[in-house]
């Protein structure tokens, strides 16, 4: 009757979740025939392991518009999101102040927008700011897995805004990327370049040539700032 | 150069699919962590995006599970360094809203075992989580926690022994106490 007690409970575990060699998984399983007591103890182990995986067997994804792993700009989105503007409002300071004057009525009218309840949401804003070819392909493919995971029958707009490092997404000189975009564009995706950083580059003497049907016309900071305003996900990629 | 870094259309399909059937898994373990649904999804959400930013980390296409729920784990970690203490009124969650008279009795075995579950220290609700949910091997719970073999097995002992102790009502009723329950109805 003392034998078992030479078992461990981690062995015990160890032979529930199959980590033993062959060898010692029969020398205890012979033991626990023997002995009741380590039977007993064995099947507790089991017994915690079958609940745990009971109870979570079923665990049901929560409900998204889209049905999307990618598709939804949750709290820690939001909270990117947050310090991306925070951070543009900063460094544009009394400029971003006197732009958000000029736009109090709009602001206004978009807040009334805002509080009305949104049931569905299937527009989607994905802000590249990194020039690395990694980030920008992971953008592209974002977007491309946006669309291809939209239901069928359901409409899903994708737009993409490039600012600083990550303009280069856009510049036609520069990007590796035409193809993909001129294939998503195809596909309805809008891509906006951040008019502020085209601007700095040309004040230091850099042409800006853009991949045809980019819109310059916006700021990051507007897209952003209007685009969540209207309830779209937004996503720092 | 930058063409040299993307992975082929086929290799880029596939590790697209491998995040789409990765989800509900990805998800059930956030759950699992947290309780928390809201949480639970935006982990699974962030998770996605930095394996999608980061594939090319991924050196080898067989240990991509473990890589994704290491991910995870570090969204968690992070989450909980950083972004705590500006929880806001929608983290905030009930987890049962039922009551056990409206819960069947499958139900409430799930509800008291997902409660044991919850009580239980994060870092061995992670690895009972892995290993029982998922099957993954003691080594790669290691690989995916960042923590040494020993280090699991020890948190696994320790959470099921807790587990024990808060499920000690949960086992079957013998026929005797069954008997005995009716003849005092009598």
């Amino acid at each position: 009757m003392k034998k078992d007690e030479h078992y461990s409970e981690e062995q015990l575990n160890a032979f529930v979740d199959g980590e033993l060699d062959p060898e010692e998984k029969s020398r205890l399983y012979n033991a626990s025939e023997r002995s009741p007591d380590l039977d007993q103890r064995l099947c507790r182990q089991r017994k915690m392991k079958d609940l745990v995986q009971h109870a979570y067997k079923d665990v049901p994804l929560p409900f998204r518009s889209g049905g999307t792993p990618l598709a939804r700009t949750g709290f820690l989105g939001r909270m990117i999101a947050a310090g991306f503007l925070i951070a543009i409002g900063l460094s544009t300071g009394i400029i971003a102040h006197q732009y958000l004057d000029q736009r109090q009525i709009d602001t206004g009218s978009v807040t009334a927008n805002a509080a009305l309840p949104v049931h569905k949401i299937d527009k989607y804003l994905l802000h590249v700011v990194s020039g690395e070819p990694e980030q920008m392909m992971a953008a592209l493919e974002h977007a491309t897995y946006l669309l291809e995971s939209a239901r069928s029958g359901e409409d899903r707009q994708v737009e993409i805004i490039a600012n600083e490092r990550g303009l280069d997404l856009l510049r036609s000189d520069v990007t590796p990327f035409a193809k993909e975009i001129a294939t998503l564009q195809q596909n309805d995706v809008v891509f906006y370049a951040c008019s502020k950083t085209i601007q700095r580059l040309e004040e230091k003497g850099v042409t800006v040539q853009l991949v045809p049907f980019t819109n310059p016309n916006y700021t990051a900071l507007d897209r952003v700032v209007t685009r969540m305003q209207e309830g779209w996900n937004y996503e720092k990629i | 150069m930058a063409r040299s870094v993307i992975l082929g259309i086929s290799q880029r399909r596939a590790f697209r699919k491998l995040l789409g059937n990765s989800r509900s898994r990805l998800y059930r373990m956030a759950y699992a962590w947290t309780h928390n649904p809201h949480l639970a999804d935006d982990l699974v959400q962030q998770t996605l995006c930095k394996a999608l930013s980061n594939q090319k980390q991924l050196k080898d296409p067989g240990a991509a599970e473990a890589w994704l729920f290491r991910i995870l784990s570090n969204c968690l970690k992070d989450y909980y360094r950083t972004k705590r203490e500006v929880l806001s009124a929608e983290e905030l969650v009930i987890v049962d809203d039922r009551t056990p008279e409206h819960e069947s009795e499958e139900q409430q075995l799930v509800s008291k075992v997902r409660r044991a579950v919850r009580k239980l220290p994060l870092p061995q609700c992670q690895v009972i989580t892995l290993v029982d949910l998922e099957g993954f091997t003691y080594a790669t719970v290691a690989d995916v926690l960042e923590i040494p073999v020993g280090t699991v097995m020890s948190r696994l002992c320790r959470g099921r022994r807790s587990l024990r102790e808060f499920l000690t009502d949960i086992r079957p009723q013998p026929e005797s106490a069954r008997t005995a329950k009716l003849m005092g109805i009598k």
